[in-house]
């Protein structure tokens, strides 16, 4: 098995967690935890898709270094509402 | 030989992950996510990824399990509504059927790399040798500045909802000489990964995310200075950054006719001129997201 498979199989299975425990869960910072697993996920699917032995292909990797920037930015901001709201999604 | 380390650490990526989305106690769930992190980035490394390893392990694994950590604390212990059985069961069965199908997808389809080749053809006239840096600050710069942009909105949007600052707990005498050493050694490492960044792995997210470790270190142990001025100082130098950035864009839509098309010959001097700005003032808005707004903004209120 080569890493690209070990990783693709590692990735598809982050992102189904983290998709079950977005279905399942109501608490928001379990919630934001699931957001984050499935981005380093689909991450994990990007650079796995990626590899080449050969070549590096930098523009998978340039997207991911910006969405690693962006996601802290996005995890910030809900959980500043979600302290606001009071870390409950139900009511 | 590597085929187990692989297999070994996606299968630990995997099991953190799932202690983190399933533990009961919110401590344990954010370390088991930070873990993750160190796994992630390791498998990364294998995957000749290098650069986001790096920013993985200080963001994604760090900053993000500080800002866990941190509402954790203000939010108490988990609040579960108990989901009936059923609906478990048909999330798991969706999240299953999903993963199949992203295995299938990946495994089945055959798209020829089309940017590998592009990128080394042009790769000499960036002004850098790493070609992640080369498409981040020259080949799609436009999305770099667009992201500093979602950052300064991340910003205003905490500055409007004032969540409550954190009141650093004095220092203990242990704490000033780590400071001491840790602080400058962040600020160095945070330098040379911003000037290896032209030619070898690292570049100003990465150096962002050293600086803002020092500065939470400082912060945290109430060293920043709380006070209305320090808040001030690092919401100003977030929005510098975007301004420089911008200025930068028409600058050069002023010297070449194409917007982020730095003039021929002199790249390298553009980009380690934005990549450095980039840097203070990415540091300084991860710092200001994780610690609120200043207090001045608070009493004005």
């Amino acid at each position: 098995m080569t890493a690209e498979t070990i990783y693709l199989l590692s990735g598809a299975g982050l992102v189904g967690l983290a998709f079950w425990r977005l279905g399942t869960s109501g608490d928001v910072i379990r919630r934001v935890l699931a957001l984050n697993v499935l981005a380093v996920g689909i991450a994990m699917l990007l650079l796995a898709a990626a590899q080449d032995p050969a070549t590096v292909d930098p523009v998978p990797q340039a997207f991911l270094l910006t969405g690693i920037v962006v996601l802290v930015a996005v995890t910030a901001a809900l959980l500043a509402l979600g302290e606001r709201i009071g870390g409950d999604c139900d009511e | 030989m590597s085929t187990a380390f692989d297999i070994l650490v996606a299968l630990g990526g995997l099991a953190c992950a799932g202690i983190a989305l399933v533990a009961g106690n919110r401590i344990g769930s954010v370390a088991a996510f930070v873990i993750m992190g160190f796994f992630v980035a390791l498998a990364w490394v294998r995957l000749g990824a290098p650069d986001v390893a790096l920013a993985e392990a200080a963001i994604g694994a760090g900053l993000t399990g500080a800002l866990l950590l941190r509402s954790a604390n203000r939010l108490g212990p988990v609040r579960e509504a108990g989901v009936p059985i059923a609906v478990h069961g048909i999330a798991a069965c969706l999240s299953l059927a999903l993963a199949g199908g992203i295995v299938w997808a990946f495994a089945t389809g055959t798209a020829e790399a089309v940017y590998p080749s592009l990128v080394a053809a042009r790769v000499g006239e960036s002004g850098v040798s790493n070609p992640v840096t080369a498409v981040l600050l020259n080949f799609r710069a436009w999305d770099t500045l667009l992201e500093v942009a979602v950052l300064v909105v991340a910003l205003l949007l905490v500055s409007g909802l004032a969540p409550v600052r954190i009141a650093p707990a004095p220092p203990s005498e242990l704490v000033l000489p780590f400071l001491r050493i840790v602080v400058p050694v962040a600020v160095l490492l945070a330098g040379h990964l911003l000037w290896k960044g032209a030619t070898a792995p690292g570049g100003a997210f990465q150096a962002a995310a050293l600086l803002t470790g020092g500065g939470l270190a400082l912060a945290l142990c109430g060293l920043l200075g709380a006070g209305r001025r320090t808040g001030h100082v690092l919401v100003l130098a977030g929005l510098g950054g975007l301004a420089l950035f911008l200025a930068a864009a028409l600058g050069a839509a002023i010297l070449t006719g194409g917007l982020l098309d730095y003039p021929a010959g002199s790249a390298k001097v553009w980009i380690i001129a934005i990549e450095s700005a980039l840097t203070l003032s990415i540091a300084a808005m991860l710092v200001s997201l994780f610690l609120g707004p200043s207090e001045g903004v608070r009493d004005d209120r």
